[in-house]
């Protein structure tokens, strides 16, 4: 069964590469390049059945616990309730690379059989093979190669490992496969962008590759968003040390492709709305599938070193190789597929440039993080190695968000040739950005980015109320300045609870308390108790204000049945839109003194409604094409 | 409009926040930059460049203890590849829930004249391999 499921695995490899050749052999001669690539899509075709085969073998090993693969024994034990059974599926490299090509497959099958392949000439059809069929013969190759899901393990083990309680969490299951659906999903624009640029079918009636394949950007840009922002909100939750980002290069290495893809969108509005910056669009879309893959490699390859890499298993150089190789190429290929016609940009107050400069902003960010990531690496080569730590990212990076963040506000009121849509309501959203400065200033908030950013925010709410009042209420308009809205708020949020949090260490006895900024905190009770699976210390704390109850916290720590020597602290936190209120049962001693460490964090809930905001509404314009655009083209 | 102009405005700007970029990147790379090493790597330095490393190793099975109070962990910390060099570390504060013998970790502090590395954060790797202990039942 398992040798049949490695079989499929290189038959993908094999017909990939079959396939790729074929398409371009057929490109070669004059007559082949103008019929249809019919062995190429029905090669596409059995692809993603060979996969969904593997895929479902994978599946039914998890579910019936077959510990005689070695996988399955890795992830998941007979305890494991069968919801995480079959989301251990993503839990390691092997498999979460099955998950990847085959979410690529699904995406690449539902495109085939859309109207819109359907408009594209035949010459586009055999490039877009030809790019398709080598993403998945690479992916076939890494699974058979050097990562291979269906290994067997000599002897089969009575009982799996099983899988660790901190990731025994909705949020933990779902981010893994939120973040390869995410990357999977640039790849048919990235193929089909180098396909347009080599076909030269373009200029000749076939729908630009930005506008057909809208529907994937935006639905991979959503779940990329949401993958990270998932990430981020279990951190909080599950680790007890009250952060959401620490600058991990894993966490790094998948915001890389998310800040490209940001990138790409904007300036692909750019192209849709005023037809140009062709060539830029290419490489971006190309470089958001590079990244994606560099990601991979820094997190599976061992190169950096960080509390979340999986060390090494042979797929990093392949990888790099990839990596490095496709970028050298597709820089080549969006050369060529520039427009020479295409008239130069507007004005640097313009939308248009207003938008270019919001691209560079973003890519300026991943460049940096990318540098600062692999910067251990870099330094090793000329001495020791060096690397640059949390601090850093925020003194470079936050004064770019900020700025991002103040484009925004800017930007809407904009012309695409220049000048101003509205003065009056302008007026009024550079007012806000000035009032909340102001008063900011005055409630003793003094640090210049957070300041900046937090005030670009509120001006950015301001701003995209004043837009659908004025622009009507349309799925549209609704949905995009909702989009803004939720950056907005996720930047007010990060600028309050990343540098405005208080953290306070607390050691209580039973009925004593202790202040942390304006809140007293009282030891109710200390207590033992059992959970499912688990025994627990629990110290219940009494928050209070100026003498009124704010609220109970109930943090506890955790013993869980299988994992004896380690204890898991359950935070617990006190929900506000204000100061979230969040406390760690740290540790306990003989006498019973309890040690737990409580922070306020202020507006941090906003991040987790922000990016909520950001991460669904671009589902509800995937398809929508607007004549009220041309309104207001001017 | 800015036709006459053409590119000289982004220029200019591009110009200008790589200016502004390059500052903070530098500022950043002089003071928030520490030495990221193995323990074998770190023996071969000498301590006064140690006043800022993060360092990478495991946690050695025996040797590690916990001051009376549960305030203070001390234990050895080995190099992954060889594990018979080690560094005894002095921790001040809670150890972090996945904190055990064997754990990997990544520690950041400075190395004291004693030759114990003080650390001032522990960080331990995500359970990904989610390999249970040994069974004992």
């Amino acid at each position: 069964m398992y040798t049949l499921a490695f079989t499929l695995l290189c038959a993908t490899l094999a017909l990939s590469v079959f396939g790729g050749l074929f398409s371009l052999a057929a490109l070669g001669r004059p007559a082949g390049a103008s019929r249809n690539p019919r062995l190429a899509e029905a090669i596409g075709l059995v692809i993603t059945l060979l996969l969904t085969a593997a895929s479902g073998i994978l599946t039914r090993a998890l579910f019936i616990s077959d510990f005689s693969v070695t996988y399955v024994a890795s992830y998941t034990d007979l305890a494991l309730p069968v919801f995480y059974k079959l989301t251990a599926f993503w839990a390691g490299q092997a498999g979460s690379l099955l998950f990847w090509a085959f979410s690529v497959s699904l995406c690449g099958t539902i495109f085939q059989l859309s109207s819109s392949y359907a408009h594209l000439s035949a010459a586009t059809r055999h490039w877009y093979w030809v790019f398709y069929l080598a993403v998945m013969g690479f992916f076939g190759l890494l699974l058979c190669a050097w990562s291979n899901p269906f290994l067997l393990s000599p002897v089969t083990p009575p009982d799996g490992s099983g899988l660790n309680p901190l990731l025994q969490n909705p949020g933990m299951i779902f981010h893994p496969p939120l973040l390869f659906l995410g990357y999977g999903g640039f790849t048919i624009p990235a193929c089909l962008a180098l396909a347009q640029a080599l076909s030269g079918t373009r200029d000749r009636g076939e729908p630009s590759w930005g506008v057909v394949s809208r529907p994937f950007t935006m639905s991979a840009w959503a779940l990329l968003s949401a993958g990270i922002i998932l990430g981020a909100w279990w951190a909080y939750m599950e680790l007890g040390w009250g952060g959401y980002w620490a600058w991990d290069p894993v966490e790094n290495a998948s915001l890389i492709p998310w800040l490209v893809a940001t990138a790409a969108l904007h300036t692909l509005i750019i192209e849709t709305r005023r037809g140009k910056l062709r060539a830029a669009n290419i490489f971006l879309i190309c470089l958001t599938t590079l990244s994606a893959f560099f990601a991979t490699y820094l997190v599976r390859s061992g190169v950096v070193q960080s509390v979340h890499a999986f060390g090494s298993d042979g797929v990093g150089t392949p990888l790099l190789l990839f990596v490095l190789v496709g970028t050298v190429f597709c820089a080549c290929v969006a050369r060529i597929g520039r427009d020479v016609r295409a008239r130069s940009l507007a004005g640097l107050e313009s939308r248009e440039g207003f938008l270019v400069m919001t691209a560079w902003l973003l890519i300026l960010l991943a460049a940096i993080i990318l540098v600062a990531t692999m910067w251990p690496v870099f330094s090793s080569w000329f001495g020791k190695s060096i690397g640059l730590k949390a601090d850093f990212y925020n003194r470079v990076c936050m004064p770019l968000f900020a700025g991002l963040v103040a484009l925004l506000a800017v930007c809407p009121w904009l012309r695409w040739d220049g000048g101003l849509r509205d003065r009056l309501l302008f007026v009024l959203v550079l007012g806000v950005f000035a009032g909340s400065m102001a008063g900011l200033w005055y409630f003793e908030y003094r640090l210049p980015t957070p300041v900046l950013g937090a005030a670009a925010g509120t001006a950015v709410l301001a701003g995209m109320v004043l837009l659908c009042l004025k622009s009507g209420v349309s799925r549209f308009t609704l949905s995009v300045c909702g989009i803004h809205a939720g950056v907005a708020l996720m930047a007010i949020a990060i600028a309050f609870s990343g540098p405005y949090k208080t953290e306070k260490d607390l050691i209580l006895k039973a009925g004593e308390k202790d202040t942390v900024g304006p809140y007293t905190v009282t030891l109710q009770k200390l207590f033992v108790g059992e959970g499912p699976g688990f025994d627990y210390l629990e110290g219940q704390l009494l928050v209070s204000r100026d003498g009124k109850k704010v609220g109970i916290l109930a943090p506890q720590r955790r013993i869980y049945d299988k994992w004896h020597s380690m204890q898991f602290a359950e935070a617990s936190t006190l929900f506000s839109l204000g100061d979230e209120i969040y406390a760690s049962l740290l540790a306990v001693d003989t006498q019973n003194n309890v040690q737990f460490r409580v922070s306020l964090n202020p507006f941090v809930n906003w991040l987790w409604i922000g990016g909520a905001l950001l991460s669904l509404l671009p589902f509800l314009i995937l398809g929508t094409r607007r004549a009220a655009q041309k309104k207001e083209d001017n | 409009m800015s036709k006459s102009l053409g590119k000289t405005p982004y220029i200019a700007a591009l110009l200008l926040i790589f200016c502004g970029v390059g500052a903070l990147f530098f500022t950043g790379i002089s003071e928030d930059s520490a030495y990221f090493l193995n323990v074998a790597e770190a023996h071969a330095m000498t301590p006064d460049k140690l006043k800022d490393a993060r360092l990478f190793g495991t946690v050695a099975e025996n040797m590690l203890a916990r001051s009376a109070d549960g305030h203070t962990t001390t234990f050895l910390l080995e190099d992954k590849d060889t594990p018979a060099t080690t560094m005894p570390v002095l921790y001040s504060g809670v150890t972090p829930d996945t904190f055990k013998a064997g754990a990997e970790v990544i520690i950041e502090g400075s190395l004291a004249g004693d030759g114990v590395f003080h650390a001032k954060t522990i960080m331990t790797k995500c359970p990904s391999k989610y390999k249970k202990e040994n069974r004992k039942s």
